[in-house]
């Protein structure tokens, strides 16, 4: 205890110099500008952003870098509550529950909810990473190839939980996302699958690409067609911060999701990616009355944001402990580091104490100023609102167009995000929900990769994923779900057919 | 789960137009996979080949198409609503503009020369914005040289982002 | 459409305002290198390094536009089929120039006849690492170890195409094993992972991705693919010393230009990245990287292309027949 302590000291003494303070705020503030930019997401942020900290002093960089880290993610959360757009998969959740507050004029209140979840989740985070980060290390190294491929089907089992509508549905888009990850060049052999033979796909789709084009250009369709709820939106602004009713409503969601997702972040397969799913799952489980998501509830926006920003910040402990990168936004910041002569290993804590320390304090300030700038954007943000939507969506456009094109550089990318706008839109008139097909998406990549190395390694037996335990407890969870979710669905069914 | 007898006493007729296209949405997205996926060898349980996820992915998809499909003979749903294509085409065609002309585009026969956001940027902000009901033109015009004029300072010279802003007239 | 026209008018004449044009010799106006991979990976480190240092040779910015896909494929394609008046040029790799061919097999550039190389920018040697706990003490004890046990063997790549999947291709066909179970991974980062916990045997892969796990003792490096031993890990031999002199490869990053560049383009550009990697600091913060600095002879377009020449020799044999 006293150790952590004389490290803290050490790490707040790093960052607390003015200049690194200005740095955090700097970092903070472009992160959170560029990151609510519709089109631009926490990855796009970064990149776009890396060169600027070229100049700096190593620690400085470093502390900058994720003061816009931070920015993005919550810029991205931003721009999920206002117009429906995910920057990323962990902000596909937000726009569940998000977004549907916005539109009874709750806006303000699902922003600053989230902002103080962050918070509180940040805070936690930080103490957790001081506290327990190498310890934890441990963790991650547990998790095989069996281990992620079980992961990832409690994932989807999430998915069908998260469904709105039909579970029948539900179950057809998590099975599409599926197997829109499947297309692109196979890993193992080479081999294009699935591309037409078209060069731009030999990659795979890229999920802005999908996100953008499933949720934003659909979205901005739908709007179109009923100009009546969008000119609703605009009429309504009401409160700009959660009043006491509010707090006392999203404190446990903000708790028990803090929880999850800082559990899920340490595993370095991009575990991150679970929480808000996993932490949304648990509220509508839990709450008293269910079908109140999906149609603007509290719980909904401070639940996963709250798993988001929690897994966002531990994600940090396999880079710094292990230094190996969790995923691509940690993959840019080992190339920064990089830069800067730091090469990311096991030896970084013992090294570079007072970068280590440095950044960890300075996640605490980063999440502060975090709260700081966007409380009073909330207003700002919430007054964007209320432009005309006849020139709000050219601009989402123009801002996707650019967005989309600077990630490759490749315009062929907003040809696609187009032709799955026209994908998105055939959906939502089929009556099917995309945030479980981009879970599936999300998942469907990692899992084969996982379920081929577990069986090349297992030798081709299924054994490997049921008799190794954690696996094994994994699975069992996974089946747990779905029972609990699949049940009443199917009761509820009966009931309708036998009161038509 | 058997038919009550209300039901049966109704027979079967499509209940629901939208389930029922949904479903045939499904297979016939699972048949294009298939297709797409049959030389892609299947591999065997120890060495999984690169075939053996899509085509399972498929033959699942189109499962749950037909149970869909099915369904929608039996449960009562939505209709499917009407289509709106001017927003189809507007909103998607700018995108797909922006595309083509940003850097250019050589298709064949079809040659785009490399434009640049000064050009590409107008077209996609005037292109969508014809597909709302109350646009006006002048506004639309003057909006398109504002967010064009914004994105070029900020992405280009603020971010420093390699994007081409008009190679045919300044060289960048 | 008046309007249409007007509004371009205006917003061209408000674009027109910020950049006077020079009228001088080459370069005047900002290049483009390209990076056929993503932000932050080995590749653009030393491509952002070099030319940040290029600019000021060349009196005009070095942008570095990365164009990710099809291992590094699709990047080289846009810039090799780029107006060769050196304003694009590209940052390759060995998987690029030399391997491709061999293991993208519509490649749609030719780097041996249809490419101006213009030099080296830096040599990364390559390790053959393995988990802490792997029975093989060294390399020789690895050698006949695999040789007899190629079915309870398990390496890692980073995927086909990569440099770990070229490299350890390339060490599997000179051991006569190119069938060991090979299981891939979406990049470095995920394969290191599992080395360290131990759920694989071994992998090849660049020093600079493995080189702080040797240092902490969390995998263990069994020799080093080049002549000289690294600094960065002096302890770790070369694979002459430790019995497998044939195993040589190096994952060097260099710069190439579309096929018809104009001989003083070439010139300005070879004497830019020249003045580059004589620079001290560059020089220093290359080396931290465990890079090898290239040659005087490797720094010019007649050196570079016989490396990939070379390389591309010694590759396409194994790469081609390689079990896909």
């Amino acid at each position: 205890m006293s150790e952590m302590i004389a490290h803290l000291q050490l790490g707040f003494g790093v960052a607390l110099s003015l200049q690194n303070i200005a740095l955090a705020f700097a970092g903070c503030l472009v992160g959170t500008l560029i990151g609510v930019l519709p089109g631009v997401g926490p990855i796009a942020t970064i990149a776009m952003l890396l060169p600027i900290t070229f100049g700096l002093d190593p620690v400085g960089a470093l502390i900058m870098l994720a003061g816009i880290y931070y920015g993005a993610q919550y810029g991205g959360s931003t721009t999920a509550i206002l117009v429906n757009i995910p920057g990323e998969a962990t902000a596909v959740v937000t726009t569940l529950d998000g977004h549907q507050m916005a539109k009874q004029g709750r806006a303000g209140v699902a922003l600053g909810t989230a902002a103080l979840g962050s918070f509180f989740a940040g805070c936690v985070a930080t103490l957790i990473i001081a506290a327990l980060g190498a310890p934890l290390t441990k963790l991650a190294l547990l998790f095989g190839p069996a281990e992620y491929f079980s992961l990832m089907v409690m994932g989807l089992c999430f998915a069908v939980v998260l469904a709105r509508g039909s579970i029948l549905k539900a179950f057809c888009m998590i099975m599409l996302g599926l197997l829109l990850s499947t297309i692109g060049t196979d890993l193992e052999t080479g081999q294009e699958r699935m591309t037409f033979g078209f060069p731009p796909l030999s990659d795979g789709i890229d999920f802005a690409v999908l996100a953008m084009g499933v949720f934003g250009f659909a979205e901005v369709l739908r709007n179109l067609e009923n100009p009546e709820t969008r000119d609703v939106v605009r009429a309504k602004i009401g409160r700009l911060l959660p009043d006491w009713n509010d707090i006392k409503q999203s404190f446990l969601p903000v708790v028990r999701g803090t929880a999850i997702g800082g559990i899920l972040g340490i595993l370095p397969g991009n575990g991150a990616v679970l929480g808000p799913f996993a932490s949304y799952t648990i509220e509508k489980k839990i709450a008293k009355d269910p079908s109140r998501f999906g149609r603007g509830a509290i719980e909904g926006v401070a639940g996963p944001e709250s798993a988001n920003n929690a897994g966002a910040q531990t994600a940090f402990i396999p880079l710094l402990t292990l230094g190996i990168p969790p995923n691509a936004v940690m993959a840019l910041m080992v190339g920064a580091m990089t830069i800067h002569g730091i090469i990311p290993g096991p030896q970084v804590m013992t090294k570079n104490p007072e970068l280590f320390w440095g950044m960890i304090a300075s996640m605490w300030i980063g999440n502060l100023m975090l709260l700081i700038i966007n409380l009073p954007l909330v207003g700002v943000w919430v007054k964007l609102l209320q432009v005309p939507y006849r020139l709000m969506f050219p601009a989402i456009l123009i801002f996707c167009c650019i967005g989309i094109y600077s990630v490759n550089n490749q315009p062929v990318d907003v040809a696609f995000t187009a032709l799955f706008g026209l994908f998105g839109y055939i959906l939502i008139k089929l009556g099917f929900e995309p945030a479980p097909m981009l879970l599936g998406f999300v998942l469907g990549k990692l899992m084969e990769e996982k379920l081929r190395q577990a069986l090349i390694i297992s030798r081709g037996s299924f054994m490997t994923f049921i008799e190794r335990p954690i696996s094994g407890g994994l699975l069992a969870v996974a089946v747990i779900i779905l029972v609990v979710a699949l049940l009443p669905s199917i009761s509820q069914k009966r009931d309708e057919v036998f009161t038509e | 789960m058997s038919l009550n007898t209300i039901e049966r006493a109704q027979g079967l007729r499509v209940r629901s137009q939208q389930d029922l296209a949904a479903g045939l949405f499904m297979i016939l997205l699972s048949v294009v996979a298939l297709f797409l996926a049959s030389d892609l060898p299947m591999g065997s349980l120890r060495q999984i080949g690169p075939g053996m996820l899509p085509k399972a992915f498929a033959v699942i998809c189109a499962g749950l198409g037909v149970l869909l499909a099915l369904s929608s003979l039996r449960y009562n749903g939505e209709k499917l609503s009407g289509w709106s294509w001017r927003g189809v085409i507007f909103v998607l065609g700018g995108a797909v503009v922006f595309g083509l002309t940003i850097r250019g585009f050589d298709l064949g026969p079809i040659k785009v020369p490399q434009l640049g956001l000064v050009v590409s940027g107008p077209l996609v902000v005037l292109i969508s914005g014809l597909a709302a009901d109350d646009r006006k033109i002048k506004e639309l015009v003057i909006f398109a040289i504002v967010m064009t004029t914004f994105c070029a300072l900020l992405f280009k010279y603020a971010l420093g982002l390699p994007i081409p802003l008009a190679p045919w007239l300044l060289g960048i | 459409m008046k309007k249409l026209v007007l509004s371009l008018a205006t917003t061209v004449a408000l674009a027109l305002t910020g950049s006077a044009q020079a009228q001088s010799k080459y370069p005047e106006k900002p290049i483009t290198m390209i990076v056929p991979f993503a932000a932050g990976g080995p590749t653009d480190i030393i491509a952002r390094i070099v030319g940040e240092n290029m600019s000021k040779t060349l009196g005009q910015q070095v942008v570095i536009e990365n164009v990710a896909g099809a291992g590094g494929t699709t990047g080289i394609t846009r810039a090799l089929t780029a107006t060769p008046d050196g304003y694009t040029i590209a940052m390759g790799h060995l998987g690029t120039f030399s391997a491709a061919p061999a293991t993208y097999p519509g490649l749609k550039y030719d780097p041996i006849n249809g490419m101006q190389p213009i030099g080296l920018a830096g040599g990364t040697p390559i390790l053959i690492v393995a988990r802490k706990n792997f029975e093989p003490k060294d390399l020789k004890e690895f050698v006949a170890y695999v040789k007899t046990n190629t079915d309870k063997v398990n390496e890692a790549h980073a995927g086909v195409g990569s440099v770990s999947w070229t490299t350890c291709t390339l060490l599997k066909g000179q051991l006569g094993v190119p069938k060991l179970n090979a299981v891939a991974y979406r990049g470095t980062g995920p394969a290191l992972n599992d080395l360290v916990s131990g759920q694989i045997d071994f992998m090849c892969d660049q020093i600079v991705s493995v080189a702080e796990q040797v240092k902490a003792d969390t995998i263990k490096a069994y020799a080093i693919a080049s002549t000289e031993r690294s600094p960065a890990l002096p302890n770790v031999p070369t694979t002459k010393e430790a019995g497998l002199p044939e195993y040589q490869i190096e994952a060097w990053n260099g710069i190439a230009a579309p096929k018809g560049t104009p001989k003083e383009v070439v010139d300005r550009l070879v004497d830019a990245l020249d003045k580059a990697l004589k620079d001290e600091g560059v020089k220093k913060r290359l080396l931290d990287l465990g890079t090898v600095m290239p040659s005087a002879e490797e720094r010019t377009p007649a050196g570079f292309g016989a490396l990939i020449k070379r390389d591309a020799d010694k590759l396409s044999p194994t790469l081609a027949a390689a079990p896909k």
